[in-house]
């Protein structure tokens, strides 16, 4: 029982890493919280699924493509409704933020309908529902493992994006001083849209895989899980990279221990309440550093 | 002052007093049937609440998202009680005030030192997990089957030897009822905004530091401010529970908080009669989607679609909403321009 649960959250933690890596990164640069994204993510499943149905793609072409076509709409997200409000006080930038996270939910709905559509799985590769591998007694099937592979593979790259390659860097600087950064180069608004790219697309990817894990994908996916994943994020010390990974996973082994254990009725009540205590009592999270308003707050 | 020196008064006073005048006499007009009666008191209602979520976003600058909780706060304590107990309407309106507030202060006074977007964040939560609650815990409030068999409001004579009037589907009787509320709520806000609490929130909004430094406490000030929009959101919520008279968790998701937000961000942030006129439009733009969208082959829900939209578009171009008061227009929209401005006086200086 305990060692599947464990399974089970860590699959789902490897899910809220994904979405709390997007999260952290947006705010990392431009401290806005993308209520937006967990719409990204859910897009990024209507993608994959529709890639797959319609056009018949392999699950593989179709999961990149999607991932590609999710970085675009993250720099959309950022070009469109963002960019033009990047000096305005924050509550602008928030209000704008829940906007289009209504906005999309409701266009996702219009174009898929509300109700949850199935993964097609015949069109996924056949050995993901066997066992790859036994722990103890617990199997475990090559979809869980595979989440997993891609939780860590993606990680490790952003890694590698961000501290050695240039655009890193200029991510690191943005994130530091905005001003500063400008002042050596750096087109700061190029930056930060190729932020919300990155984001997306892992978004997306992670989207794809609860989309195949659970074989349902509907258009308020993205609500509940961007809440979580942005719990996530605030337990890891929000702006830290690996605060978030290691925070979703946290969250994700404690929801499932927590519905196992305490009570599935409050599933999704565990991770607000886990969010809720993080930001009372240790607001810097686990990696992160107080954050102090440098703006003023309207 | 003497209230019938008519050249005191400018015309939007003169035009807020025809509002009035036209409201009290509408339910006599030919205009009104019950449909008319029942979209009335839906938007006196969401009046209500928009004056009541004004107070955190509108006064203090600071995002809640999660005002619809304590609505169902209030939505329950007067269901519950009137089920329970069968207490009067009158009785139950200051207890789920109350209680509203209580939650406005547990909540607000460990939250409100953070940063706004964590407050955001904690209010979305907060919400949620009273939905959670009432979803879950049958026991109490029987969860998503609803709860059922609440009076509708009352008005006791019996203690001046009259009798006990019951508004069971008397639109006009709940009309008037719930304009009264709407006008109580109105004499409140506006006397709280010009008053030395008002002051200090305006002076937090527009800028923390200085507020500080002339010895406003924010956290009292933030709570104070977070507690009484609270406890409208719960008197608002105690009037739907006993106006409907069955009350279920989905009236209480974030679609309303959402919905309400917007309101006060189409009408005017921070300005009373401002989000009041907001609450009339999405209302009333939201009867007639509900008529259109099923004709384009819509679901009815897709209105939020453009609600979300007319968000975006607002901030875009008229942050400060239709009936902008000067603070808010001057910090939302000339932040850019201005440090525009100074950036081009320090390149020609250098």
């Amino acid at each position: 029982m305990f060692l599947e649960l464990l399974i089970n959250g860590i699959t789902l933690g490897g899910i809220y890493a994904l979405i709390a890596v997007g999260y952290t990164m947006v705010y990392g640069v431009i401290q806005l919280i993308n209520f937006a994204h967990g719409e990204i993510y859910m897009l990024g499943a209507f993608f994959a699924l529709t890639f797959i149905s319609a056009f018949n793609m392999p699950f593989f072409v179709a999961f990149a493509l999607s991932m590609g076509c999710a970085a675009i709409c993250g720099m959309l997200l950022d070009v469109v409704a963002y960019r033009p409000l990047r000096n305005s006080p924050r509550l602008a930038a928030l209000i704008t933020a829940i906007g289009m996270s209504i906005f999309l939910q409701n266009l996702a709905m219009i174009i898929w309908g509300s109700r949850p559509m199935p993964f097609p799985q015949e069109h996924l590769p056949a050995y993901f529902n066997q066992t790859a591998f036994v722990v103890g007694e617990t199997p475990i099937s090559w979809l869980q493992a595979y989440i997993f592979i891609c939780t860590i593979v993606f990680m490790a790259g952003l890694n590698l994006i961000i501290h050695k390659t240039k655009v890193g860097k200029a991510m690191r600087a943005v994130a530091q001083n905005k001003t500063m950064a400008a002042l050596v180069g750096i087109n700061v608004n190029q930056v930060i849209t190729v932020t919300f790219a990155l984001a997306g697309a892992l978004g997306a990817a992670a989207g794809i895989l609860v989309g195949a894990y659970y074989n349902s994908v509907y258009p308020l996916m993205g609500y509940i899980a961007g809440v979580k994943a942005f719990a996530a994020a605030v337990l890891g010390g929000i702006g830290s990279v690996p605060g978030a990974m290691l925070g979703g996973f946290i969250l994700g082994i404690a929801e499932a221990l927590g519905a196992g254990y305490l009570s599935s009725l409050y599933r999704d009540g565990i991770s607000y309440a886990v969010m809720i205590a993080v930001i009372i009592f240790i607001p810097a999270g686990l990696f992160g550093k107080i954050i102090r308003e440098t703006k003023k707050s309207m | 002052m003497n209230i019938l020196a008519f050249s005191q008064y400018e015309r939007a006073d003169w035009v807020r007093l025809g509002c009035l005048v036209a409201a009290i006499l509408l339910p006599f007009t030919p205009l009104a049937n019950e449909y008319v009666l029942h979209t009335c008191i839906l938007i006196f209602l969401y009046m209500i609440l928009a004056l009541g979520l004004n107070v955190v976003p509108g006064f203090n600058g600071l995002l809640d998202l999660g005002y619809v909780g304590f609505y169902g706060i209030g939505a329950y304590t007067a269901g519950l009680l009137t089920v329970h107990y069968g207490l009067s309407f009158w009785v139950i309106l200051p207890l789920a005030a109350i209680n509203g507030a209580i939650w406005g202060v547990l909540l607000g006074a460990p939250t409100l030192r953070l940063t706004g977007d964590y407050f955001a964040i904690v209010t979305f939560g907060f919400s949620e997990l009273v939905v959670l609650f009432i979803t879950n815990e049958t026991w109490l409030t029987r969860g998503p089957l609803g709860l059922p068999g609440i009076d509708p409001p009352s008005i006791d004579l019996s203690w001046l030897g009259g009798p006990v009037i019951w508004l069971e589907g008397d639109s006009l009787g709940v009309y008037y009822l719930v304009m009264a509320l709407v006008l109580v709520t109105l004499f409140v806000m506006y006397r709280i905004q010009n008053s030395r609490l008002g002051r200090a929130w305006f002076a937090i909004r527009d800028d923390e530091l200085a507020a500080v430094s002339c010895g406003i406490n924010l956290l009292v000030y933030k709570v104070i401010a977070f507690a009484i929009s609270a406890a409208f959101g719960a008197v608002a919520g105690a009037f739907y529970a006993r106006w409907v008279t069955v009350i279920s968790p989905d009236a209480f998701l974030f679609w309303e908080s959402f919905f309400i937000l917007c309101m006060i961000v189409l009408g005017g942030l921070g300005n009373i009669w401002g989000v009041m006129l907001g609450a009339a439009i999405l209302v009333s733009l939201g009867e007639v989607l509900r008529e259109i969208l099923p004709l384009l082959g819509l679901p009815e829900n897709s209105r939020f679609l453009f609600y979300g939209l007319l968000m975006v578009v607002m901030m875009r171009l008229r942050p400060a909403g239709m009936l902008p008061i000067a603070a808010v227009a001057a910090q939302m929209k000339t932040t850019s321009k201005r440090r525009l401005a100074w950036f081009k006086k320090k390149g020609s200086a250098a």
